[in-house]
């Protein structure tokens, strides 16, 4: 094991950078611990207290710059120094901006007129307020802010409606309008399918997927998780249906959501009877009756009801690749397996991925638990400890609490995959990479050292440790899909080609005696 | 040249660039703040962008950034007849300023709000304060942050210990071993000991008699910590915080909960984790003045 310092004396950076320079160094290949702190005495007494303590950090004083790297060998320790002073260049660069800010939503309508929509991410308190503002001046509002009441939310949607605007969200992560994705979003092509989700990863999954079976979307409309609640009563995805329905680029509508309450279920089920244009619904872990006695195409995963869209929506299935299941693939998994290694353990950064990779192990598999199970037997009672099957929904409040969300900080996952991989009951892990606006610069580069080390462990114990990837984006998308894939398989990663693909996977590689 | 205005200023320090001459250098230069030492008294001065709250020995000025002016430490700094030179690429002029004075609240004499207020606090601090210093991130693997989260938590601890059974030498050793500890530009003790120092200048507050043990750490930190954090350290101990500090201090003792969530919300986004170490402080401090009730006697200390 090498350790190398590096002392900048009397250099300052502001709390911020160097919190995330200490984040961004740690992460870095080969790194097994990083430090970037103030030279203060007690900041060595704590570099003392775990042996990272050299004589000459000794010398550092309170207005320096202490770096600290261990990696296992001189070369690695070089080449991690390389890429910190790279960051701090980085860091470095006084960089010019090009935004225009308005102080207030009514002086940003006033200064840009053609403007219809508002983005809204303030905190939750003051979020409805802003967003009565937008309405007031005859903005859309997409309201990325959560802790909003649901009084608020009821009020506000009640108000758009009335004034024929629509207020996606409150919580809402994801849309497309225009062809431009807010928030969280991938690039996809423009084309004649019109989407309304209730849920944020499940509708970047569907967008993608159509894409990648060559259709193109018109608009996709978030309405945030509560929409299709008693309480709200599925304001904005009937007012999302409606406006897909006029909308004449649109020639199909796909519907995305967790099951409604069963009365709001009904308005949209009577909403579809209404349409003039066919809609495909995904109700994850819904049933197909209703669906089609109201006349709608019922999806039972993400990438059937994408690929349903895309037919209704005009192309010739025939020519579709559908990205079938790797049967052969399956067989060879199970062969490397022992009879110990039975559990599934999925680590998500994607809410709806995390949940449809749940309902698939579901149908097989009594012992699937997780954070965010509907049945309270199942749901995990300690959240650090998994069981059996489990299905962690990292961006859930129960792992961002005072974090950033595992799409922008990997380090909550990093850390539990580490846990996840020493488990010898493990058969599988399974991982979503999501690409596109919002998300992570390089969600696989920042997973890669963790699964070299977590694969080696395993070798060295003498198990085979099987992990599932699925990168969500498309080739339009930053950074390149392609390039991600490759890293995965470069160490060893078993690529899924969809989100239900990786659910199908991971259940079908850990069934025994079939 | 840029020309540009100051909007507001710490009113000792306007009176002092309005009235007397100012020499100095820059000190250090950040994306939205500019630190200047000055030479007649070596006190450092912050000119910080508009956007940021006012705060002792700082002047806001009307710009959104400095990164995009070619500012260098040790640029020459002066000021005479109400214009503010900043090496050859700034003049400040100082003909619209208005004056801020840092105004601690009454602490009540009916704690009930308070505690109330307090709890509430508690319980944002749950949900978002932010991890990394007195928070400590359960998540991380880096044995540094482990390790520094664990003496704060540890020292933080012992020094409210202490200071309830006024063991007051016990606290300043305590305090001596938080000044200095944790990542970040001010590292997280010190932001924790401003929180707790602020409470102890509110008049009526009981803490008022730790105002000496508060003038004692700022001995000692001169060389435990950077001249940053010192300089609001040694301002703190003076009973002078930011604004956003005195308005989470007024919305806890006086304020509606309304209130409380917009100054929680201003003070928890300072920094990475200081508006959150600052905070633990306010509640520590508060907490003292709460369980010592009306048992503190001034004399025995």
């Amino acid at each position: 094991m090498s350790t190398k310092v590096v002392i900048k004396q009397s250099t300052y950076f502001d709390s911020v950078s160097l919190m995330s320079l200490s984040t961004k160094a740690n992460q870095i290949e080969g790194v097994e611990q990083a430090v970037i702190a103030m030279g203060t005495e007690m900041n060595k007494e704590v570099l003392r207290n775990v042996g990272l303590l050299t004589p000459e950090l000794e010398e550092a004083k309170t207005s320096d710059l202490m770096i600290v790297v261990k990696a296992a060998t001189d070369e690695l320790c070089e080449s991690a120094f390389l890429k910190i002073e790279e960051l701090f260049k980085n860091k470095g660069v006084a960089k010019g901006t090009s935004d225009i800010k308005y102080p207030t939503i009514d002086s940003a309508a006033k200064s840009i007129p053609e403007a219809n929509l508002a983005v809204i991410s303030v905190n939750g308190a003051y979020a409805a307020r802003e967003a009565r503002k937008a309405l007031d001046n005859d903005l859309h509002v997409m309201l990325f802010s959560d802790n909003v009441s649901i009084e608020d939310e009821i009020a506000l949607k009640q108000y758009a409606h009335e004034k024929g605007l629509l207020v996606m969200g409150p919580d809402c992560g994801t849309a497309i309008i225009g062809n431009v994705a807010l928030c969280f979003g991938n690039s996809v092509r423009r084309g004649n399918i019109g989407i309304v989700g209730a849920s944020g990863t499940g509708s970047q999954e569907v967008s993608v997927r159509i894409h990648d079976f060559g259709g193109g979307i018109t608009q996709l409309i978030g309405t945030g998780g509560r929409d299709l609640s008693e309480q709200v009563g599925g304001i904005m995805m009937l007012d999302g249906m409606k406006a897909l329905d006029e909308d004449e680029a649109t020639k199909v509508i796909v519907l995305i959501s967790k099951p409604p309450a069963p009365s709001v279920e009904k308005k949209v089920l009577d909403q579809i009877k209404l349409c003039k244009k066919p809609v495909v619904v995904y109700f994850i872990g819904g049933t197909e009756e209703s669906v089609v006695a109201a006349g709608g195409h019922f999806a039972k995963t993400s990438k059937e009801a994408a690929l349903k869209a895309v037919v209704l929506a005009g192309a010739d299935e025939s020519t579709i690749n559908k990205r079938a299941l790797n049967i052969p693939l399956v067989e060879e998994i199970r062969a490397k397996l022992t009879p110990e290694q039975k559990y599934i353990r999925g680590l998500f950064c994607g809410g709806t991925l995390c949940d449809e990779a749940m309902y698939i192990a579901m149908d097989k598999f009594d012992n699937v638990y997780s954070n965010i199970q509907k049945n309270p037997d199942y749901k995990l009672k300690d959240l650090h400890v998994s069981k059996e099957h489990t299905f962690l929904d990292l961006g859930d409040d129960d792992f961002t609490n005072g974090k950033p969300h595992p799409m922008i900080d990997p380090s909550t996952r990093i850390a539990r995959f580490l846990q996840e991989a020493k488990d010898p009951e493990v058969g599988v892990i399974v991982m979503d990479f999501i690409l596109g606006f919002g998300s992570h610069e390089d969600p696989v580069g920042v997973m890669l050292p963790a699964i070299i080390e977590a694969k080696e462990l395993a070798a060295k114990e003498g198990r085979h440790l099987e992990i599932l990837g699925y990168v969500l984006g498309t080739d339009l998308d930053s950074p390149k899909i392609e390039d991600q894939v490759n890293k995965l398989m470069e160490a060893g990663v078993t690529i899924a080609s969809s989100s239900t693909n990786a659910g199908l996977l991971s259940r079908e590689f850990v069934v025994k005696g079939a | 040249m840029r020309i540009h205005h100051a909007r507001s200023g710490d009113l000792d320090w306007i009176n002092q660039l309005q009235h007397t001459t100012f020499h100095g250098y820059v000190h250090s230069v950040f994306d939205r703040t500019i630190n200047v030492e000055c030479s007649e008294n070596g006190e450092l001065y912050t000119l910080a962008c508009q956007h940021l709250d006012n705060a002792p020995n700082t002047m806001l000025i009307d710009m959104d950034r400095f990164s995009e002016l070619a500012i260098k430490v040790n640029d020459k700094v002066y000021a005479d007849q109400r214009i503010v030179h900043i090496g050859d690429q700034l003049l400040i002029v100082m003909d619209q300023v208005t004056t801020w004075e840092c105004q601690l609240p009454f602490f009540p004499n009916d704690i009930g709000s308070v505690i109330n207020h307090l709890a509430f606090t508690k319980k944002i601090i749950e949900q978002r304060g932010k991890c990394g210093g007195m928070k400590p991130d359960l998540t991380t693997s880096s044995i540094f942050e482990q390790e520094t989260s664990r003496l704060l938590s540890e020292r933080s601890l012992m020094l409210q210990e202490a200071l309830l059974q006024h063991r007051v030498s016990d606290a300043l050793r305590h305090a001596a071993g938080l000044i200095g500890l944790g990542p970040g530009l001010t590292p997280s003790g010190d932001d924790f000991l401003v929180g707790l120092l602020s409470t102890f200048h509110m008049e009526n507050s009981l803490g008022r008699i730790y105002l000496g043990f508060g003038e004692k750490i700022v001995d000692v930190a001169r060389t435990l910590t950077n001249e940053i954090s010192y300089t609001a350290l040694k301002q703190a101990s003076k009973g002078r915080v930011r604004e956003s500090i005195t308005r989470l201090l007024h919305s806890i003792t006086c304020g509606k909960q309304e209130e409380l969530i917009l100054s929680l919300d201003k003070v928890l986004n300072i920094g990475s984790s200081s508006g959150t170490d600052i905070v633990y402080g306010i509640v520590c401090g508060l907490e003292i003045n709460i369980k010592a009730g009306g048992t503190v006697c001034p004399q025995k200390l």
